[in-house]
């Protein structure tokens, strides 16, 4: 059983081990980055610390969210990064394994809450030199 | 075997007094080598390895201690004068110093480095490493040894007690000053909002205001370290280089008190390498060419530091052949970049584009078309810049300029399409009030500064964010390119403490960085060089939108005044004489008070700025004789100078002096002003000076 918080991307619905996150931030306050690539939604405030808002279909190659109401900021060995959903991410207990799953940075695909969720490793998801992330 | 948490202490701390005796060995060889006989110099020297040697074995580092042990015995033998300090000699000492710089590393992470050990120990015992070989002629007399006059840093070894303490820890410090002074500002901004206080007629505030700035310049200041560190490579570089390829070098070290950031000057280090081993490689002469030539068969090569306001200046100086522009141009058309109607100055800059070199053989060092590429590259990556002047038969200059410190930036804050940016001061040329006129060219939009014609660009539509709107133009300076922007307004010029952005932002061109602003927003810092390249990839032919308000405005006047620029240091000669030419202002040059008098006596002109420290008659000198002169007695005198205590500021106001202006806190604009007031009239180049939210400085 994994302990993990689910977050609504557009229709789909991911999971992220709750312990690799740091906080929910509604609402940020988003300062977009002119020229930036698709993955990268701009930089917001999270206690003095500028962080980098990521689109979380964007960097699972499901194209571009429409809107990203909230952000679930997530610590990494790299520091910190918010990855965006369109509703309030929740809480949950993966107890059932369904398959694998075939993006970079997603593990395996879960049943929970009566939902069907993929689990996302960070680390791989948000590496560096991955091309989702920085390049 | 495992360590202990204490061992790996000790590991540590021999790690970290190793690269510092190794370096000063290094250092202390090299000064051997021109001064063979002088037994306090040798007595260093030995004490050196032999220190090195005992601390190697108390970390149980063997191979190290029989590296250090072998170079004991050959620094004895030239202490009984059995041996000389031959060049061949020092070269194997030399390359010990460097192999135990390999060795110690590696065998503090558990590596066996025996036979490393063994092969560093064996050549050093070779008869020629040992000097008891005959020594090998000479390239040319002197050839391959750089003579040195090194000024050493001010201060020498200073008084009181030092503790190492790790970067990160000063690292945090600066963070943590970054956050007081944000929390300084939105404490401002909460009692102008819910008490209708101005913040600044709080004496309380005011005097945390002032305690931030000073805890905010000590804090960076405990960052700093001497030039004077990367000194050792830099000689090593030099020597090295001239005894392989024959030629006799001398290397003129200045400025090696100047202090920077750590982390600027650990970036700067290899930039500076390349420079100083491209002087040496293809800038100077063999010495029969030099002869030939009618120059002395000794090139050469200058390294001079200084800090000039927020920046350090380090040029690269060397009295060789120059740069030959004609084929640098050859060289660039072959590479598909037309230079056609560029004037010679400007083309010389085509040498730091990627795959270009005029030299005509490829060397180990130099000439395969890679290396001032990746010097712009690196310069850049600190918010640097390098510039080039060169002159066929004379020589080459190359000026490299970095900022102190990457932690406070100060910028100029523009507003465009509704968003607030920062533009890095250091790239800010000057700015045009709105009205300007728009021209076209080729069909695109140009505007006339002064006496250029430059190419002209929304900010808003080259970041994409919006439509040109009718406000004034911004000329920015990338490395080798100028280019105007339109934006919406001019907010002022304010130091800006950029925030870590971390290793999870994707790779954005345009962004320099970012910061905290009272208000919880985040302002982005663009970087020049991205902008500039955008804009020229995405420059409409159709321009930006003339501003509203047909009536053309013509340019600001300009200062027609004459002014003369005093001081013995070229490259501040030449900085002046920049920074006042692009206001508009005609400028003559003196090396010294002396010059600067003749000058004055055919043509008086209309200000004089002059250094104190010259040579034949110094600045106070020369003010002097300019008041004591009834035809240049009511002429204007500016005193820049690094001179900053009140008794020299006194001595040049008593000697007539207008106005004392201190070089470490000189920045273009306060020069400006000062020059237009005493002048009397306004400044000449507009950019506002420091807007209402400036915060603590």
């Amino acid at each position: 059983m994994t302990r993990a918080v689910l977050l609504p991307v557009e229709r789909d619905w991911f999971a992220l081990p709750m312990h690799t996150l740091q906080e929910v931030v509604a609402g940020p306050m988003v300062t977009a980055v002119p020229a930036a690539p698709a993955t990268l939604r701009g930089l917001f405030n999270v206690r003095g610390q500028i962080v980098p808002l990521l689109d979380t279909a964007a960097l699972l190659g499901l194209g571009r969210m429409t809107a990203a109401p909230f952000a679930a900021v997530v610590q990494t060995a790299d520091g910190p990064a918010g990855l965006a959903t369109t509703g309030v991410p929740e809480p949950a207990e993966l107890r059932t394994r369904i398959g694998p799953a075939d993006s970079r940075g997603a593990v395996a695909t879960y049943a929970a809450a009566g939902r069907i969720a993929t689990l996302l490793d960070p680390a791989v998801l948000l590496a560096p030199n991955s091309a989702g992330a920085a390049t | 075997m495992d360590v202990t948490g204490q061992e790996e202490r000790f590991r540590q701390l021999f790690a970290e007094e190793a690269e510092g005796r190794l370096a000063t060995l290094s250092e202390l060889l090299l000064e051997l080598e021109a001064a063979s006989g002088d037994a306090e110099l040798l007595a260093s020297v030995f004490r050196e390895a032999h220190t090195l040697k005992g601390s190697a074995a108390v970390v149980g580092l063997g191979e190290v201690g029989r590296v250090a042990h072998a170079m004991e015995e050959i620094l004895d033998g030239l202490r009984r004068g059995e041996r000389a300090a031959t060049p061949t000699l020092v070269d194997a000492l030399l390359r010990a110093v460097d192999g135990m710089r390999e060795l110690i590393p590696a065998a503090l992470g558990g590596d066996d480095r025996a036979a490393e050990a063994d092969r560093l120990v064996a050549a050093l015992q070779e008869p020629s490493a040992a000097g008891t070989a005959p020594e090998p002629p000479e390239p040319a007399s002197e050839a391959g040894r750089p003579a040195e006059t090194v000024a050493a840093p001010a201060g020498g070894t200073r008084g009181g007690e030092t503790i190492r303490v790790p970067v990160e820890r000063l690292d945090e410090l600066v963070r943590l000053v970054g956050e007081a002074a944000a929390a300084y500002l939105r404490v401002g901004r909460l009692l102008a909002e819910r008490l209708g206080l101005d913040p600044a007629g709080v004496p309380e505030l005011r005097e945390l205001s002032r305690v931030l700035g000073d805890l905010q310049q000590r804090t960076l200041r405990a960052r700093m370290v001497p030039f004077a560190t990367i000194v050792e490579p830099l000689r090593r570089a030099t020597r090295d280089l001239a005894r392989s390829l024959g030629k006799a070098v001398e290397l003129d070290l200045r400025g090696q008190e100047t202090e920077l950031d750590r982390g600027v000057l650990e970036r700067v280090t290899d930039p500076l390498l390349h420079l100083v081993r491209n002087a040496v490689d293809h800038g100077l002469e063999t010495p029969a060419e030099r002869e030939a030539a009618g120059k002395p068969p000794n090139g050469t090569v200058r390294v001079h530091a200084m800090q000039l306001g927020s920046e350090v200046v380090v040029t690269v100086t060397d009295d060789g052949r120059g740069i030959d522009v004609g084929r640098v141009r050859e060289q660039a058309s072959k590479a598909g970049d037309d230079l056609e109607g560029v004037d010679d100055d400007e083309a010389l800059y085509a040498i730091f584009r990627s795959g270009l070199s005029t030299a005509s053989s490829v060397s180990q060092v130099s000439g395969r078309g890679v290396g001032l590429d990746v010097v712009r590259a690196s310069l850049e990556a600190v918010r640097g810049q390098v510039e080039v002047r060169t002159e066929p038969g004379g020589g080459s200059e190359f000026r490299v300029s970095v900022p102190i410190s990457m932690a406070v930036l100060p910028c100029l804050l523009v507003e465009a399409a509704g968003q607030r940016y920062g533009i890095p001061m250091h790239s800010v040329v000057t700015t045009e009030a709105a009205g300007w006129t728009e021209a076209s060219l080729e069909g695109r939009p140009v505007i006339r500064v002064r006496d250029q014609v430059l190419p002209v660009s929304s900010l808003a539509a080259t970041l994409g964010t919006g439509e040109a709107a009718a406000g004034p133009a911004v000329v920015v300076a990338s490395l080798t390119r100028r280019h105007a922007f339109q934006v919406d307004a001019l907010l002022g010029q304010r130091e800006v403490v950029l925030k870590d952005l971390g290793r999870l932002l994707p790779r954005v061109d345009l962004l320099g960085g970012a910061s905290v602003e009272p208000d919880g927003a985040i302002l982005l810092v663009l970087d020049t060089s991205g902008l500039v390249e955008r804009a020229r990839r995405t420059a409409p032919v159709a321009g930006v939108p003339v501003p509203s308000g047909t009536a053309a405005r013509q340019a600001p006047p300009v200062a027609h005044a004459s002014i003369l620029v005093v001081d013995d240091a070229p490259v501040v000669r030449e900085l002046e004489r920049s920074i006042l030419e692009r206001a508009g202002y005609q400028v003559r040059t003196a090396a010294d008070g002396q010059e600067a008098l003749a000058m004055l006596a055919a043509t008086p002109g209309d200000l004089v700025i002059t250094d104190v420290d010259m040579p034949r008659c110094n600045g106070f000198e020369l003010t002097s004789a300019i008041r004591a002169e009834p035809q240049l007695a009511g002429l204007p005198v500016v005193i820049l100078t690094s001179k900053a205590d009140d008794a020299d500021h006194r001595r040049g106001l008593d000697a007539g002096a207008d106005a004392y202006v201190v070089k470490s806190a000189f920045d273009e604009q306060a020069l400006l002003d000062v020059v237009a007031r005493l002048l009397g009239g306004a400044a000449a180049v507009g950019v506002p000076s420091t807007s209402a939210d400036g915060g603590p400085r």
